[in-house]
Formats: structure tokens, sequence, C-alpha cells
């Protein structure tokens, strides 16, 4: 779905300067069939999620190069709900790879059978939060200026005008408020090249780590193809800042995994908490990384974010004590837009 | 602090103007890990490849698009069938039977207008054989070879040892899905290491600022909204001054005194959850790591230059001599009396729980304080090199460093080999990397020599290397397996793979940021890890 930028340039090798703005997908299958002979490549370019199981079920294996978390989530859950146990050609191995900097992983992953991306989901890093009392009242890094003009000033000043964070004129306009504001406190070290960072939460990437973890992809894959040798069992990561180590090991399956392990994950509740107290903890709890989760049991609806009208019917809730709605060991159905399937939680009071 | 007007922000006009250049938005994602100063090493550089085959062509393909100045890829030999279907950075069919480097050099440069490019046909070892032809070799920041016969390697390492002026040598040896590679250079000195630990706050050697913050803090005396803001370095001076007044002038050093240090804060709070104590305990382990210097750094004090009389005057020798002027001057800051005691201090504060006020006047504290101490070191400096040229920023960034800096000593290639019984030891922390690694070292004595590739063979080549009787691990069987199926394969995965940690290393030799392998780096991609044997 996404189009080339310029800062594409340093690393990606099918791209030149006069392609910037067009299809990544569409450019890279030209290049590659113009430069390998009898090769065919068919772009896609879109949203893999508008994509049905039918479309994937075509393919003998997938391999990601997704930038974000939530799109490894959906073909995770995808692929792992493909799966026919009376039908082996519905197992796609799904071949997974990502970088920072001089850091990278690749794993390989055979739904239902090893491993999933959702059963790994508490390595990844802590993304830094900056709480909203410091951003208004009590500032001190560049950075709490930048998240003020980005958090606070865009919707006050904008209204419902959408921030792009890939317009250089909303960024100037992001940048020029926050120095402003550290300005007036004080503050150095607002930048361009900061703000930016900042409000896209941009990742460092250099060639050579691409390359590295791009290639062990492609060996996997190719290894998994032509069976000319055993394939990763089942994780390969690799950091290169201080010489060269890596770690190959097997991640093991979690039993309570959304969406491989079949088992409902256990969550204890104190009892008098309230269902607002619950979507807090389960909005931090780092293993099931959710935004806005909507709540309900088998039998009746407990909160909603949307529609309206549903939210404000189910809004009362949020102030009723959970272990008045769900019996102790009773289910409730997790459901958010950012999660491509129904968790289902196991609640026992305290 | 009053909130600043924020009435006419609306009618902010658009700092687009401020918007990087191209060529800034072009490199942006590197910049962030190796910044202007890594980009101008990289910029200036002028990189020798020998062999262009898929794994040189790969490597390069890493080099040109973060924009190494120039390159030049060595080969006399014409493309085969063979290199048609392996190698990305070639015409396909069209390029057989014409020269490999001047095929590949166009598709590369074209990655990159800001790179220089160029394509030789010339031999390596005719060009071994002349003057004019070593000095060449000699006038590259950094040369690459890829599976070279083995006399050639040898010929070039001992070459290009023969000198602390000349350029490290990477060499790359691959077959299958199996590979190794070694950089030999004399000295590698880092001055950013990017090491992500932080460095000394001073709070048990506080300088005369920040002790009288501390001095003059009274928890009692101040309004509940400030006590919940003293920053936490303020509260760790304090309590460490009141710890040591009533333990003879002993840190906490002991598990139980530690917890007793921690309750002591604890004890300090008002109110629940004054997250200002509650940081400052989560942080009281930092006054226990508070050395005048950290052991590796202190040994860095002892260690002399490399001299070599017959080249001295040489640019690289002499940014070593620069590097090891600062060493030195750095030993003479911590035992000066007029300074600190202990390495200078960074300006580099973290973030602190409190109000901005008392932030921004805790961060000119330590700025202030910092600059002072980088004078005091350009003093020294000065004196006790009065004749060393020096450059201003290189200073600035070595101080700031000096909790992280780093000195490599690499070895010639080839030179662990000589010991049997080290390599003969290797075997227990590292059975298979050690063997896939003496595997490859067989099969090129075996390429060498004109001598058919079997089992057998690379066995007894195997054996060869070792001291009488070595126990063999069973991991040996698996790499030798391998190599009989593919002596001379150049997979592209493996070939890929090459490139990216190839690449990997040379920017770290050249930004001479980050830290690069010493020794060598074991590559098995049928179980897809990697190993390091041999580290001097
Ligand atoms: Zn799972």
């Amino acid at each position: 779905m996404d189009t080339i930028d310029i800062s594409n340039l340093n690393r990606q090798f099918l791209f030149r300067q006069k392609d910037v703005g067009e299809p990544k997908a569409l450019v890279a299958a030209k290049f590659i069939m113009n430069r390998v002979p009898g090769v065919k490549v068919t772009p896609y370019f879109g949203k893999i999620q508008d994509k049905d199981e039918d479309y994937y079920m075509q393919f003998n294996l997938v391999i990601c190069g997704l930038d974000s978390v939530e799109a490894r989530r959906w073909i995770n859950a995808t692929l792992v709900n493909m799966v026919d146990p009376e039908n082996m050609e519905s197992l796609k191995p799904l071949i997974d790879g990502g970088t920072e900097g001089f850091k990278g992983q690749a794993r390989v992953i055979l739904p239902t059978v090893s491993s999933c991306y959702e059963c790994s989901l508490d390595m990844l890093n802590k993304p830094t939060a900056f709480p909203i009392c410091t951003i208004a009242n009590t500032p001190r890094l560049p950075e709490h200026c930048i998240e003020w003009a980005s958090v606070l000033e865009w919707p006050r000043v904008h209204g419902d005008k959408k921030l792009d964070t890939d317009d250089p004129e909303h960024i100037g306009w992001l940048y020029d408020i926050a120095l402003r504001r550290a300005k007036d406190f004080k503050i150095e070290g607002v930048t361009w090249s900061l703000t930016q960072g900042v409000v896209k939460n941009i990742i460092p990437a250099i060639a050579s780590t691409n390359a590295i973890i791009a290639a062990s992809c492609c060996n996997e894959a190719f290894k998994i193809a032509t069976t000319a040798a055993s394939y990763l069992n089942n994780y390969f990561m690799l950091i290169g800042t201080d010489g060269v180590y890596s770690y190959t090991f097997e991640h093991e399956k979690r039993a309570d995994c959304p969406v491989c392990g079949g088992e409902s994950l256990d969550i204890s509740v104190k009892k008098d908490w309230t269902v607002e107290r619950l979507i807090e903890m389960l909005v931090e709890k780092q293993d099931i990384q959710i935004k806005k989760p909507s709540l309900s049991t088998p039998t009746k609806q407990i909160y909603f974010q949307a529609p309206p009208q549903l939210e404000e019917a189910t809004r009362p809730n949020l102030e009723k004590k959970v272990s008045d709605l769900v019996a102790d060991g009773g289910e409730i159905t997790v459901t958010a837009s950012s999660l491509p399937f129904n968790l289902s939680l196991r609640i026992t009071y305290t | 602090m009053a909130q600043p007007d924020s009435q006419e922000l609306g009618e902010a006009t658009t700092a687009i103007h401020a918007q990087p250049d191209s060529k800034t938005r072009r490199y942006d994602r590197q910049l962030r890990l190796w910044a202007a100063s890594g980009q101008s090493a990289l910029e200036s550089s002028r990189t020798l490849v020998i062999g262009a085959t898929a794994t040189a062509t790969s490597i390069l393909k890493n080099l040109v698009l973060p924009g190494i100045g120039h390159f030049t890829l060595l080969d006399p030999k014409s493309v085969s069938p063979a290199d048609a279907g392996n190698n990305f950075f070639l015409n396909g069919y069209s390029s057989i039977g014409k020269n490999r480097a001047e095929e590949a050099v166009p598709l590369l440069t074209e990655l990159n207008d800001s790179v220089d490019g160029k394509a030789s046909t010339k031999d390596i070892d005719e060009l071994l054989r002349t003057d004019e032809g070593r000095e060449w070799i000699k006038s590259f920041t950094l040369v690459i070879a890829h599976n070279l016969g083995k006399d050639t390697i040898e010929t070039l390492s001992k070459l290009l040892w023969d000198g602390l002026a000349n350029p490290p040598l990477l060499v790359v040896r691959s077959a299958g899905f199996l590979a190794d590679f070694y950089i030999q250079f004399h000295e590698q000195c880092i001055i950013e290491p990017h090491s992500e630990t932080f460095p000394s706050l001073r709070l048990t050697r506080p300088f005369p600022a920040l002790a009288e913050w501390a001095k003059s803090t009274d928890y009692d005396a101040i309004d509940p909204t400030d006590h919940a803001h003293i920053p936490f370095p303020i509260i760790l001076v304090k309590e460490t001054e009141k710890w040591k007044a009533e333990h003879n002038g002993e840190l906490p050093k002991k598990y139980a005194d530690k917890q007793s240090f921690k309750s002591q804060i604890r004890d300090l709070q008002k109110k629940m959850d004054e997250e200002n104590f509650e940081e400052a305990e989560a942080q009281s382990w930092r006054i226990s790591t508070e050395v005048p210097a950290p052991s590796d750094i202190q040994s860095l004090f002892a260690l002399s230059p490399l001299s070599s009389s017959a080249d001295s005057q040489s640019a690289s020798t002499a940014s070593n001599t620069v590097f090891h002027a600062l060493l030195q001057t750095l030993k003479l800051f911590v035992e000066s009396p007029d300074g600190p005691g202990c390495l200078p201090l960074t300006s580099t504060l973290p973030d602190v729980h409190t109000d901005t006020e008392s932030y921004v006047k805790l961060q000119k504290m330590y700025k202030e304080q910092a600059a002072k101490e980088a004078a005091l070191f350009k003093d020294i400096l000065k004196k006790t090199y009065p004749d060393t040229p020096l450059d201003d920023s290189m200073v600035d960034l070595f101080v700031k460093n000096t909790h992280h800096v780093k000195v490599l000593r690499g070895r010639r290639w080839g030179v662990w080999e000589e010991d049997k019984n080290a390599i003969a030891s290797s075997f227990g922390p590292a059975p298979a990397a050690t063997a896939t690694h003496l595997a490859l070292s067989s099969l090129a004595n075996l390429q060498a020599q004109g001598i058919e590739i079997t089992a057998e063979a690379l066995q007894a080549g195997v054996v060869s290397q070792l001291p009488p009787n070595a126990e063999l691990p069973s991991a040996l069987d698996d790499a030798i397996g391998e190599l009989v199926r593919s002596p001379t394969a150049d997979l592209p995965n493996t070939a890929a793979f090459l490139g990216g940690m190839i690449a990997q290393e040379a920017i770290k030799m050249i930004t001479k940021q980050y830290v690069p392998v010493n020794g060598y780096c074991v590559i098995d991609l049928v179980e897809s890890w990697t190993g390091i044997v041999g580290a001097p």
C-alpha cells in the first residue's frame, strides 16, 4: 500500500530517485522482472487486510516485510485461522523479519504448530509514552514539547483535520510550535529531525542490516521450498552494535496465546474493580497490546467503543463493578479494531 | 512557571523552510545512527573490493546505498553462466563473456549518484608483484577480498600488515551455506561505540553547585508540591552525604546496607507515591557504580601507542597518535589536583521527575560544570602535547565519550592458526564455529593445491591444523558434509547475508563508530547461527 519516499533510498536497491512517490510494489516488481530473466512477480498495491482467505490460500508460503505490529498480528491471525487439520495444504509457513539500526531478527512460524507472532508479543519494546500531565505542565525534554504540539495543539487548532506525518507542511507546523514551546520553557534540542522522529516514531534503518535479515528470510524460504536443508527452528536474533552477536533459539508456544493457544487468558481482578479499571488494565498489558477494547459476555454487552449509540447505551456499565456483571470463573470476550481476533478472558476474583 | 501565552499559535506560519535538504532526507534513517561525522567519514572513504562475485557485489550494494565516497571493483575474469545465475548486479545472460567487474560497476553506481565507482580488470597477483601495484592497493581506506586463493591472501595480508598506516583487510570466505570472515587491523580507536549505559552523574563526588543545591534543600521547609519535585540527583547527593557521615565516610556496599539506604530514601516521602522519591530509590544503584574511572578505561591508560619508525608521518598513524594523546590527557585529568578526581562530566542528563524550572536549572548546572571540566582537559592537553595538531570537535567528542571510548588491538590474518593448542581449546566453548572455520581453511588448502575435494581430504586437512590426538566435535562432520556438497557454490542467499554482514563491519571500521568483530566470525545458514572464534 506504501509509496516510495526519498528516505527509503538509503537502503532500497530496487528504487531510484525518479521513483519517489510511486507505489513500492509496482516499482519493485518491474525492476526485478527487468533484471532477472524468466522471473514473474505479481505486484499488489493495496492493503493486506483487503484480501481474504481464498487469496492467501493460493500461496505456499508467506514472507513478511511489514513495518507495523498491527499488520503482522493480522496476517499471523489470518494464517493461523486458515489451518484446517484435515488439509495440510492449508498450513502456510510464515516467515517474518524486522530490523532496527544494527539489530534485527528473522523467524519461521508454522501456524498452529510452532510459536506464532502473537505468542511473542511481550518481546516487543514498550513504546515510550509521555504522561499527559508532563506534556501539559512540566515539560523537560524537547520530546515533551513536540508531543505537546502534536497531541494537544494540533487538534486544538486544526479540529478534525487529520495530522499527516508524511506532509512536510504539517511537520513544519509542529516543529514551529514545539520550538516556541521549548523557547518559552528554556528547553534546548527541538530540531526538525527530532520532531519528525518523535511524531513518526522513526526507527533507524540501514541497507546492511536489512540485507542480513532479508537474506535470512529468503534463505529459510529457500530451504522450506527446496528441502535442501532443515529450516530455522524458529527464531534468529542478531545484534551488530558491539561485534556480532546472534542467538538462535526455539521460541515456545504460549498455551494461553489468544490466536494459536485455544485456551482463554486467565485474568485476576479485584472484587471491587469497575469495568473502567479493567479496561485500563487491559490497555496497559504488554502481552495483548490493545487500544480501545470493547467487552461482552456470551449473554450481554458490557461496554462497546462504537457505534456511538451503543457506546452511549453501555457507558453506564463503566462505573459498575465487574463482579456484579460476570461470575467468578466467567468469560469476557474482548474485541478491538486493532485486534484481528476475539480475545477470550477467564475472570477470577481476588 | 506561568503557562506561555498560546493564543496566537494558530496563526503560526509553517516552518517548512526549515526542512532539511534532500541529501539529509535521503540519509535520514542512517544519520540517526552515525550522524554527520559518520557520514562524512563514509563519504571520504575509498574501498577496494577484490573479486566481482555475487557476495562482493552484495557487499558493495550495501556500501553504495549509504554513500561511501569511492570503490574500485577488481576482477580480470569474464562472466560465466553461473555468475549470470546468482549475481543480481549483472545484466543476466547478456553479461556472459564480458568482464565481471565492468559489467557489475554501472549497475552498482546507478544506486547512488554521489558514489564514484570504478572497475579494474587487473589481476591481483600481478599487482602484488610490482611496487606500483602494491602502493596502489595500500592507497585505499579499506580492502575487502572474497574467496581469493590462499596464497594470494597470504601475500596480501602480509603486505597490508607491514605498516601501521596500511588499510585494514576484510577476508571473506564462503562455500554453499557456510562462511567466515576476518578483519585484519592493527588498532581500531573508537570514540563513539554508542554504548547504551549512562555515564556517571557525580552523585558521590558532587561538584560545588550540585553539592550546594543538595545542602540548601530542607525537606521540611519546602511546600508539598515542591517536595514532590525535588530532582532525584539532589535527593541522592543529600542522602549519600548523610549516609557517609553516619558510616565513617563509607558508601553502602553490602546488600543489607543498600537496602537500608533505600529505606532511608523511602522514609523521606511525605505522601504516598511521590514519584521523585520513588525514582531516587530506583536510581540508587548509581552511587555504587561511581568509580574514578571504569576498569576498562583505566586499562587504556596503560596502553602505549603502537609504533613503527617507517611510517610515523602517515595520516592514519597520526590519527591514532592523537587518540593516544587524548587517552594520556585523560589519565592526567583524573590524577590532576585541579580536577574532580574522576572522568570528566558529560552534559547528558537523563529525564528526571521534576518541574520544568528545576530540570532546566539542573541541566544548566551539569552543562556548566561539564564545560569547566572540558576546559581543564584542553588545558592539560595543550600543556602536555603542545605540538600535536588537534581538531577541537574531535576533542569535544572524546570528552563527551570518555566513559565509553574503546581501543581494539587486532592480529595479522592467520596468526591464530599458528597456535594449534589455541585452536583445539576453542572446541570447548565454540565447537561448531571452530569446526566450520577449520573446515573452510582445509577447503582453501585443498583448492590451493588442486586436490580433489572429498570428505576424507577435508578431514585430513582439519586434523593437520590440530595438535596430535585432538578430539573432533561431531559438528565437524556436518561442516565437511556441507563443503563436499557445494565447495564452490556462491549461493545467492549466502551472498546476500554476507553482503549485509561485511558491509556492517566495513561501516564500523570506516566511521570508527560502533564496535567491529575482532576474530573470525563464522556463519552457518543451514542452522542459521553465527559465532566468533580466535578473538585475541
Ligand atoms: Zn500463538
